[in-house]
């Protein structure tokens, strides 16, 4: 472990204030150690689960578990965490995020407290799961297998999103029921576990601060169109950290308030992230690789620059109706209008909203090529790629590749393969630079 | 023809039916899983297809549209599907199962697109409000399939159709049933031709094929006792018999299973109630899959049994020895769910092997040893 630990993870960043998101991942799991210590509720939670307000306005403690598997590989401090999961009869093939998760439950169990040295202090133990079908399935199923190692009250909601292909005026209104109803059942899961009542004041607050916090993150993006490029991908996956774990928080808009002056005047004065920008890379999608996030500056030493991308991003700003007066109405509406923000327009071209949402990255942010990263292990964000890929070529003309590890397991990494395969993208990119 | 040669027939040359039938002027609607209620399609004159893969063919076309840590039954489904041996299907229907089919969906539907296509939702969860909404999507889908038919759906055809997969389902109940006598009067290796067999023609035609096959198995003189183990099989998509004979082949009798292919796409009567999207969501929202979410029930002891109850009473009544658990690799709600069945049943004294596989026969010799070291243990 130790030889391991030394190896270099991350990627220099290119704002200022990128740089003090070490400080409030740090403060997720302290916050969380001292909520127990107070006898706050502390809950493991998934996020982009549309339901952060709901946390906040309960006044419970959030604890993202896939955050602290990225956490773990960042420090590359995982392998004994993945083994132990394996070692429990988990396949190494299952979600690696799920896996440390899971491997980290079981030796804190057998232990009898958190392993030692566990990347900034550990998670202390839940006083509740509460899981959701968004985004994938291990999200939902993940903390039903934990209950092996831990038993606390666990619930789980499904979040839904209809096919591009819906009538969506035929089926609007019994997916927002059904997410209205989902995010009832939440709230009264929390009022029993907590024995209070929900104050929708305050519930109204969360989503005003929560909504306020994405507009900023999607300003900032919008800025980010200038040339040079005021702020990389590698500082976007780091900013995450606010929209994502302190979303309904005022921290979370002062940061992005703060980000936001900084990419503004960045942009205004042309201070690029590299000397010389020759390309303009889209990062496609894909979990970032969290156990080699210098690989952004590997590509950066070539003049290529990652200047936005399509994971962990906030959703697009959307118009919940006015008619809507009731917060929970509100969470449902804003859920169902966030997962069909490209449908129409996917109708009327590609078929699919992905390919549209890139189509538009593309456009907007003078796009030379475009990264994909398949994580072997993660099904919901890696299947389909090649697909949106092959579905991109047919509507514009760039270099694409896709590099292939995993989000934290490194035995699925090889950098040999992915310096050679970095090298030949650059080649296609100098040759489409010199067509031009 | 014998039953039995039939049986083979059908189960070897898969979509031949549904080809007669269609160059009769019928149309087939191939879908996926079990969460696609074949009543509604029944009903609105159609004939449904349960498409399956191929354990015997290399995935080879389908590398270069989907990943290949995607579940290899999907991605040979897609590949039969890209090599045109899915032509004949006028529609093609995938529930939201897993990320995987949710995500297949639309890469088959933009590769290889039928004249009719449709996602349904299913809800991960239970409850009032996952009814309601499975309801809806399943009134969402019954339109869209109207749209297509130029038919209107006649509740009274829907009634009747419930009537004739439940007539179905018990049929194969009864069938299960000469598995549970000691030795078994049929083996399981039978039991997956007959049932794979059914997948590929109207309810109506497999049922004649099932009575048959029972027929002819009573007429059997009883099989001599000889002591073999007899197995439990749980897992996902067998729609091969490989594995099971190799199970079999190794001296052990596979008796009863919880598999897509097995009993949880036919187990539970869909109940007649008097609306009959009712007694649809009933029974399809109830079907024991790692994929739907079974809420908490009290502690860990009681949530197990909660969620396994089921098993523990069917090895009990087949009198299993042992149970090995069968996973097509990168099934993440599959692999999720190994441990703690293995962790349930192991506390019911039931010896468990775990195997992950790529559902392919090239691998099967590979899983001999285990297997034989596993049945030797449990003798
Ligand atoms: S499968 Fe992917 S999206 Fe799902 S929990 Fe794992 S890493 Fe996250
Ligand atoms: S075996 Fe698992 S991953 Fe494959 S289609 Fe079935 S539920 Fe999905």
């Amino acid at each position: 472990m130790e030889a391991t630990q030394q190896v270099k993870t991350t990627a220099v960043k290119g704002t200022e204030t990128a740089r003090e998101v070490r400080a409030l991942v740090k403060n997720i799991y302290k916050s969380a150690h001292e909520a127990k210590a107070n006898g706050r509720k502390v809950a493991y939670m998934m996020v982009a689960s549309h339901y952060d307000e709901i946390l906040r306005a309960m006044d419970i403690v959030p604890l993202p578990t896939e955050n602290y598997a990225g956490l773990c590989a960042a420090k590359r401090d995982m392998d004994r965490f993945l083994h132990k999961a394996e070692a429990d009869g988990y396949s190494q093939v299952l979600c690696s995020y799920a896996r440390i998760g899971l491997g980290f439950d079981s030796l804190r169990k057998e232990l009898g407290r958190i392993p030692d040295n566990s990347p900034d202090g550990g998670m202390p133990l839940p006083d509740m799961m509460i899981g959701s079908s968004a985004v994938c399935d291990p999200r939902f199923k993940w903390y039903q297998a934990t209950s092996r190692y831990l038993e606390v009250p666990t619930f789980a909601i499904d979040v839904v999103a209809p096919p591009p292909q819906a009538d969506l005026n035929q089926v609007r209104d019994h997916y927002i029921a059904y997410q209205r109803a989902q995010f009832q059942g939440l709230i009264d899961f929390l009022e029993m576990q907590t024995g209070k009542q929900m104050d929708p004041e305050r519930l109204w607050e969360a989503i005003r601060l929560g909504d306020r916090a994405w507009q900023l993150w999607y300003d900032i993006d919008r800025l980010r169109v200038a040339v040079p490029s005021p702020m990389p991908s590698q500082d976007h996956f780091s900013i995450m950290v606010a929209g994502h774990y302190y979303s309904g928080t005022q921290t979370a808009v002062d940061f992005y308030q703060k980000l936001y002056d900084e990419v503004k005047h960045k942009a205004e004065n042309k201070i690029g992230v590299t000397a010389e920008e020759k390309y303009r890379i889209l990062y496609g999608g894909g979990l970032p690789p969290w156990h080699t996030l210098w690989i952004f500056n590997y590509f950066e030493s070539f003049g290529a620059v990652f200047a936005i991308e399509n994971v962990y991003r906030g959703f697009d700003p959307v118009q919940v109706p006015s008619h809507v007066q009731d917060p929970v109405d509100y969470l449902a509406w804003r859920a169902f209008l966030r997962a069909t923000r490209y449908h129409d327009q996917a109708r009327t071209r590609s078929g699919s909203p992905a390919v549209e949402k890139l189509l538009g990255l593309i456009a907007d942010y003078a796009i030379d090529g475009v990264v994909f990263h398949a994580c072997r292990s993660c099904r919901a964000t890696t299947i389909g790629q090649t697909h949106i890929k092959s579905e991109l070529g047919k509507h514009c003309d760039l270099p694409m590749m896709q590099l292939v590890s995993d989000m934290v397991d490194l035995r699925d990494y090889s950098e040999a393969q992915w310096k050679a395969q970095i090298g030949a993208f650059m080649d296609a990119l100098a040759a489409r630079a010199r067509r031009a | 023809m014998s039953i039995m040669k039939q049986i083979e027939a059908l189960y070897t040359q898969r979509g031949v039916r549904a080809r007669e039938l269609r160059q009769a002027g019928e149309k087939v609607i191939g879908y996926f899983c079990c969460f696609v209620p074949e009543e509604i399609i029944t009903a609105l004159g159609l004939i449904p297809f349960r498409i399956q893969g191929s354990q015997r063919e290399p995935i080879d076309e389908a590398d270069t549209l989907l990943e290949p840590m995607a579940c290899p039954f999907a991605r040979s489904c897609f590949n039969m599907a890209l090599k045109g041996q899915y032509e004949f299907l006028d529609g093609f229907v995938a529930p939201h199962s897993c990320d995987t089919i949710e995500r297949m969906y639309h890469i088959w539907r933009s590769n290889t697109p039928s004249p009719f296509n449709h996602l349904i939702n299913v809800p991960h969860m239970m409850g009032p409000s996952s009814a309601e909404f499975y309801k809806n999507e399943l009134h969402y889908f019954a339109g869209c399939l109207e749209t297509f038919a130029g038919r209107k759906l006649d509740l009274e055809k829907l009634r009747q159709a419930v009537r004739l997969y439940n007539r179905r389902r018990a049929l194969l109940r009864e069938l299960y049933a000469l598995r549970k006598a000691v030795p078994p009067r049929v083996s399981g290796t039978e039991i997956t031709k007959v049932l794979v067999a059914g997948m590929g023609i109207p309810a109506a035609e497999h049922i004649d094929v099932v009575r048959a096959f029972i027929d002819e198995v009573q007429q059997r003189p009883a099989p001599r006792p000889d002591g073999l183990p007899r197995i439990f099989l749980w897992g996902n998509e067998i729609d091969d018999i490989a594995f099971i004979e190799l199970v079999e082949s190794c001296g052990a009798h596979v008796v009863m299973d919880d598999l897509c292919t097995g009993t949880r796409f036919f187990w539970e009567d869909v109940p007649e109630t008097d609306d009959p999207f009712d007694g649809l969501v009933q029974k399809y929202l109830c079907t024991h899959c790692p994929r739907s979410l079974v809420p908490q029930a009290g502690g860990r002891a009681d949530d197990l049994e909660n969620r396994f109850g089921y098993i523990r009473e069917f090895a009990a009544q087949w009198k299993a020895d042992g149970a090995i658990f069968y996973i097509v690799r990168y099934c993440d709600t599959c692999e999720l769910e190994g441990p703690d069945l293995k962790e349930y049943l192991t506390q019911q004294k039931l010896p468990v092997l775990m195997i992950e596989d790529d559902y392919s026969t090239t691998t099967m010799g590979q899983l001999r040893t285990r297997i034989q070291a596993f049945l030797e243990m449990i003798a």
